[in-house]
């Protein structure tokens, strides 16, 4: 049983001597030989868009499971919302949320049985239940869609009904395991607008994604690598404190013979795609201008090179950090 | 624990299994299916087959000597071909099972006091007909012989064929009496097994298990709320059998309903935990299809339920005290056929709570630690 009944709203806590909505310290989770989450610090503030970041295989869903209570680590605490989740499982269950990226609905149950099962599971007065079933229904634009199969519904439709299946029970935190993969990009964009709006009534998200361009949308990032924190802080600490190179960005029509020949090219630390074009790191005191690079391109053979500086993205310090830690 | 979730789970359950239409059908139809099957088909009442005659004595004792065949309800004379070569085709074809070949002189034979051969032919490519169709043949000529020998009191040495060969079993009813228990058993392990591991193994898949375990909901919560409806389900269909087999199968029932309630229960919990276990090694629903496969086949086969253990080989034998269902069987078919009761049937019910003990536990300890990890 749970120390406190989940009926009973609790305030957003925003002064800043409130205890973190997450803190870790040496969380450890090992796989016979394989350690997947090694030894990580974090602090997550109360009421923040939170990013944990990091490529298919870092530990980020490990991590997550530890928080959740579902996994046992294998050493270090973890403490979320005030509890230690490690010891007390049970005593948080009722105050998280948690979506996944499959969604989790039952699919052959309608939006109004998925509802009530969580509803029903969370022990939510019928009330309450009304209440949040008739914002989850709006939210979700499935209003008159009540008994819908959810296996019928399309992505976008799946998960918002699953978001609003998540925090039915209005969460302090919600934990998001890459909520947005498989989605398309205006249905993200409708997804994120809905996370600002529970971030904006106090709930703590902790969101994993790979997509780089959601790293944006959080107030903080962690960015996770084969088990470890390798940067953390606002998006624009991290640009500052971990990227002190110059970016190039190259567009050419030739763009596979383009990234051989910057990753041999000397002055270049680190070549890779980034969206259409590529991105060409430098050092800051490189003397390798623009002009210089697209001379350098254009002498080797390669038609119309167009280059530019352009200013670090997520994304690029992302990369560098990782070619670092390799 | 509460009970609230757990009815809420069960709830969910039934509702998720409303809704596939398909399921539904199969849980009916599979044992009404196999009612039939093991009723009707391998149990098969060998009556009525379809005999040739090849009269070429043609004479008072041939015609006497067809008549008892035709009235023994057990053949039935379709063809009367006039040569033994016109009866080869019949024979290939399957036109006819056996044949009755009654040749030239019979009856002089006969009154002379000789052996008088004839020739019985029976389609060895089914071994069950060709046992059971011969035996009756031995029996209706051992019979004719005995009451020719009554009526003219002639003493004739070797009449006919050895009339020695007598059918030791009742073909007629044993099979479908023991079959049925026993499908009742079988029933039980394979809608367990395969429906609840297919169940839990789509939950694991559509990731609903992961989300349920980040609620409140607790895994003996979980587990209750899963077993219940297939056992409540399972119970149906025992019933239906049951049921089938006693009212239209009229199968013989002289034991007790205790011993055949404590006995299914017991195999329940050995049937529940095989099935979590396959849930357990099986990520997708495709592989615990194949997972129940590698267990149903040895069970089929070695359990007794469609070949009798007695007629294995003597060093298969000993395995068929590793498969849970041998057990079930002794247990059913004891109670039903023979009408045993507990202090007959203890170490049948010893080894399905040995069953029960180490398969339902270590499946219970493993799935609450699967869910935990």
């Amino acid at each position: 049983m749970t120390d406190r009944p989940d009926d009973v709203p609790r305030p957003p806590e925003k002064d800043a001597g409130a205890e973190p909505a997450i803190s870790l310290r040496g969380l450890t989770k090992t796989f016979g030989d394989f350690t997947a989450v090694d030894g990580i610090d974090l602090d997550v503030p109360r009421g923040q868009i939170f990013g944990f970041l990091g490529p298919n295989g870092s530990g980020k869903t490990t991590t997550i499971r530890m928080l959740t209570g579902t996994l046992r680590p294998r050493a270090g605490t973890a403490r979320v919302l005030g509890v230690d989740v490690v010891r007390h499982p049970d005593r948080v269950k009722r105050r998280i949320g948690y979506m996944s990226q499959k969604f989790a609905l039952f699919e052959d149950m309608t939006v109004d049985e998925n509802l009530r099962f969580y509803a029903g599971v969370y022990d939510l007065p019928a009330e309450r239940f009304a209440a949040q079933r008739e914002y989850v229904l709006r939210m979700a634009d499935l209003v008159g869609r009540e008994d819908e199969l959810t296996r019928n519904l399309s992505v976008g439709w799946r998960q918002r009904l699953a978001l609003g299946a998540a925090t039915i029970h209005s969460p302090e935190l919600l934990f998001l395991d890459e909520p947005t993969s498989g989605v398309d990009p205006v249905a993200r964009r409708q997804f994120w607008d809905l996370l600002y709006d529970l971030a904006s009534r106090g709930v703590t998200l902790f969101v994993t994604t790979h997509y780089m361009d959601e790293a944006a949308h959080c107030n903080r990032l962690a960015f996770i690598y084969r088990g470890r924190i390798i940067a953390d802080g606002s998006p624009s600490e991290i640009r500052s404190e971990h990227m002190d190179q110059r970016i190039l960005d190259i567009s050419t029509p030739d763009v596979d013979a383009v990234l051989p020949w910057l990753e041999a090219a000397d002055d270049v630390q680190e070549a890779y795609l980034s969206g259409a074009s590529l991105h060409a790191v430098v050092a800051a005191d490189s003397p390798l201008t623009p002009a210089a690079l697209t001379g350098r391109l254009a002498a080797a053979g390669f038609a119309r090179p167009d280059v530019v500086e352009v200013p670090a993205t997520i994304e690029d310090v992302f990369v560098n950090l990782v070619a670092r830690h390799r | 624990m509460s009970g609230k979730r757990i009815r809420l789970l069960i709830w969910k359950e039934f509702t998720q299994l409303r809704r596939d239409p398909l399921l539904i059908r199969l849980l009916l139809v599979m044992p009404v299916a196999q009612l039939i099957l093991f009723g009707y088909v391998v149990a098969v009442d060998i009556r009525n087959l379809a005999t040739a005659v090849v009269d070429l004595d043609r004479t008072v004792t041939s015609r006497k000597l067809e008549a008892a065949f035709s009235g023994s309800g057990y053949f039935t004379i379709t063809q009367t071909p006039r040569t033994e070569d016109d009866l080869r085709p019949l024979l290939d074809r399957g036109t006819v099972k056996v044949a009755l070949v009654i040749p030239e002189g019979t009856q002089d034979r006969l009154t002379r006091g000789e052996t008088a051969p004839i020739g019985i032919i029976v389609d060895g490519s089914d071994s069950q007909i060709s046992a059971v169709g011969s035996g009756y043949a031995s029996q209706i000529v051992a019979q004719f012989n005995a009451d020719r020998r009554e009526a003219s009191g002639v003493a004739i040495e070797a009449p006919g064929i050895d009339a020695r060969v007598r059918v030791m079993f009742n073909p007629t009813l044993d099979p479908v009496n023991t079959m049925i228990p026993g499908l009742i058993a079988a029933i039980m392990m394979i809608s367990l097994m395969v429906i609840m591991s297919q169940a839990v193994v789509k939950e694991r898949e559509s990731g609903t298990l992961e989300q349920m375990f980040v609620t409140p909901i607790k895994a003996t919560e979980y587990l209750i709320g899963k077993l219940t409806p297939y056992a409540a389900l399972a119970t149906a269909q025992m019933l239906l059998v049951a049921a089938g087999g006693l009212f239209w199968f009229r199968v013989p029932f002289n034991g007790s309903v205790w011993v055949v309630l404590v006995g299914l229960t017991l195999f329940m919990f050995t049937c529940i935990g095989l099935g979590l276990l396959v849930s357990l090694v099986s990520r997708t629903r495709h592989q615990a299809q194949q997972a129940v496969m590698f267990i149903m086949i040895p069970t089929m086969v070695l359990s007794g339920f469609i070949f009798p253990i007695q007629s294995m080989p003597a060093i298969i034998q000993p395995l068929t005290n590793l498969i849970p269902l041998t057990f079930a069987l002794q247990v059913l078919r004891g109670a039903f056929v023979k009408g045993s009761d507990f202090a007959a049937l203890a170490v049948p019910m010893l080894a399905l709570v040995g069953f029960g003990v180490v398969i339902f536990g270590a499946s219970i300890v493993a799935t609450r630690r699967r869910i935990a990890e």
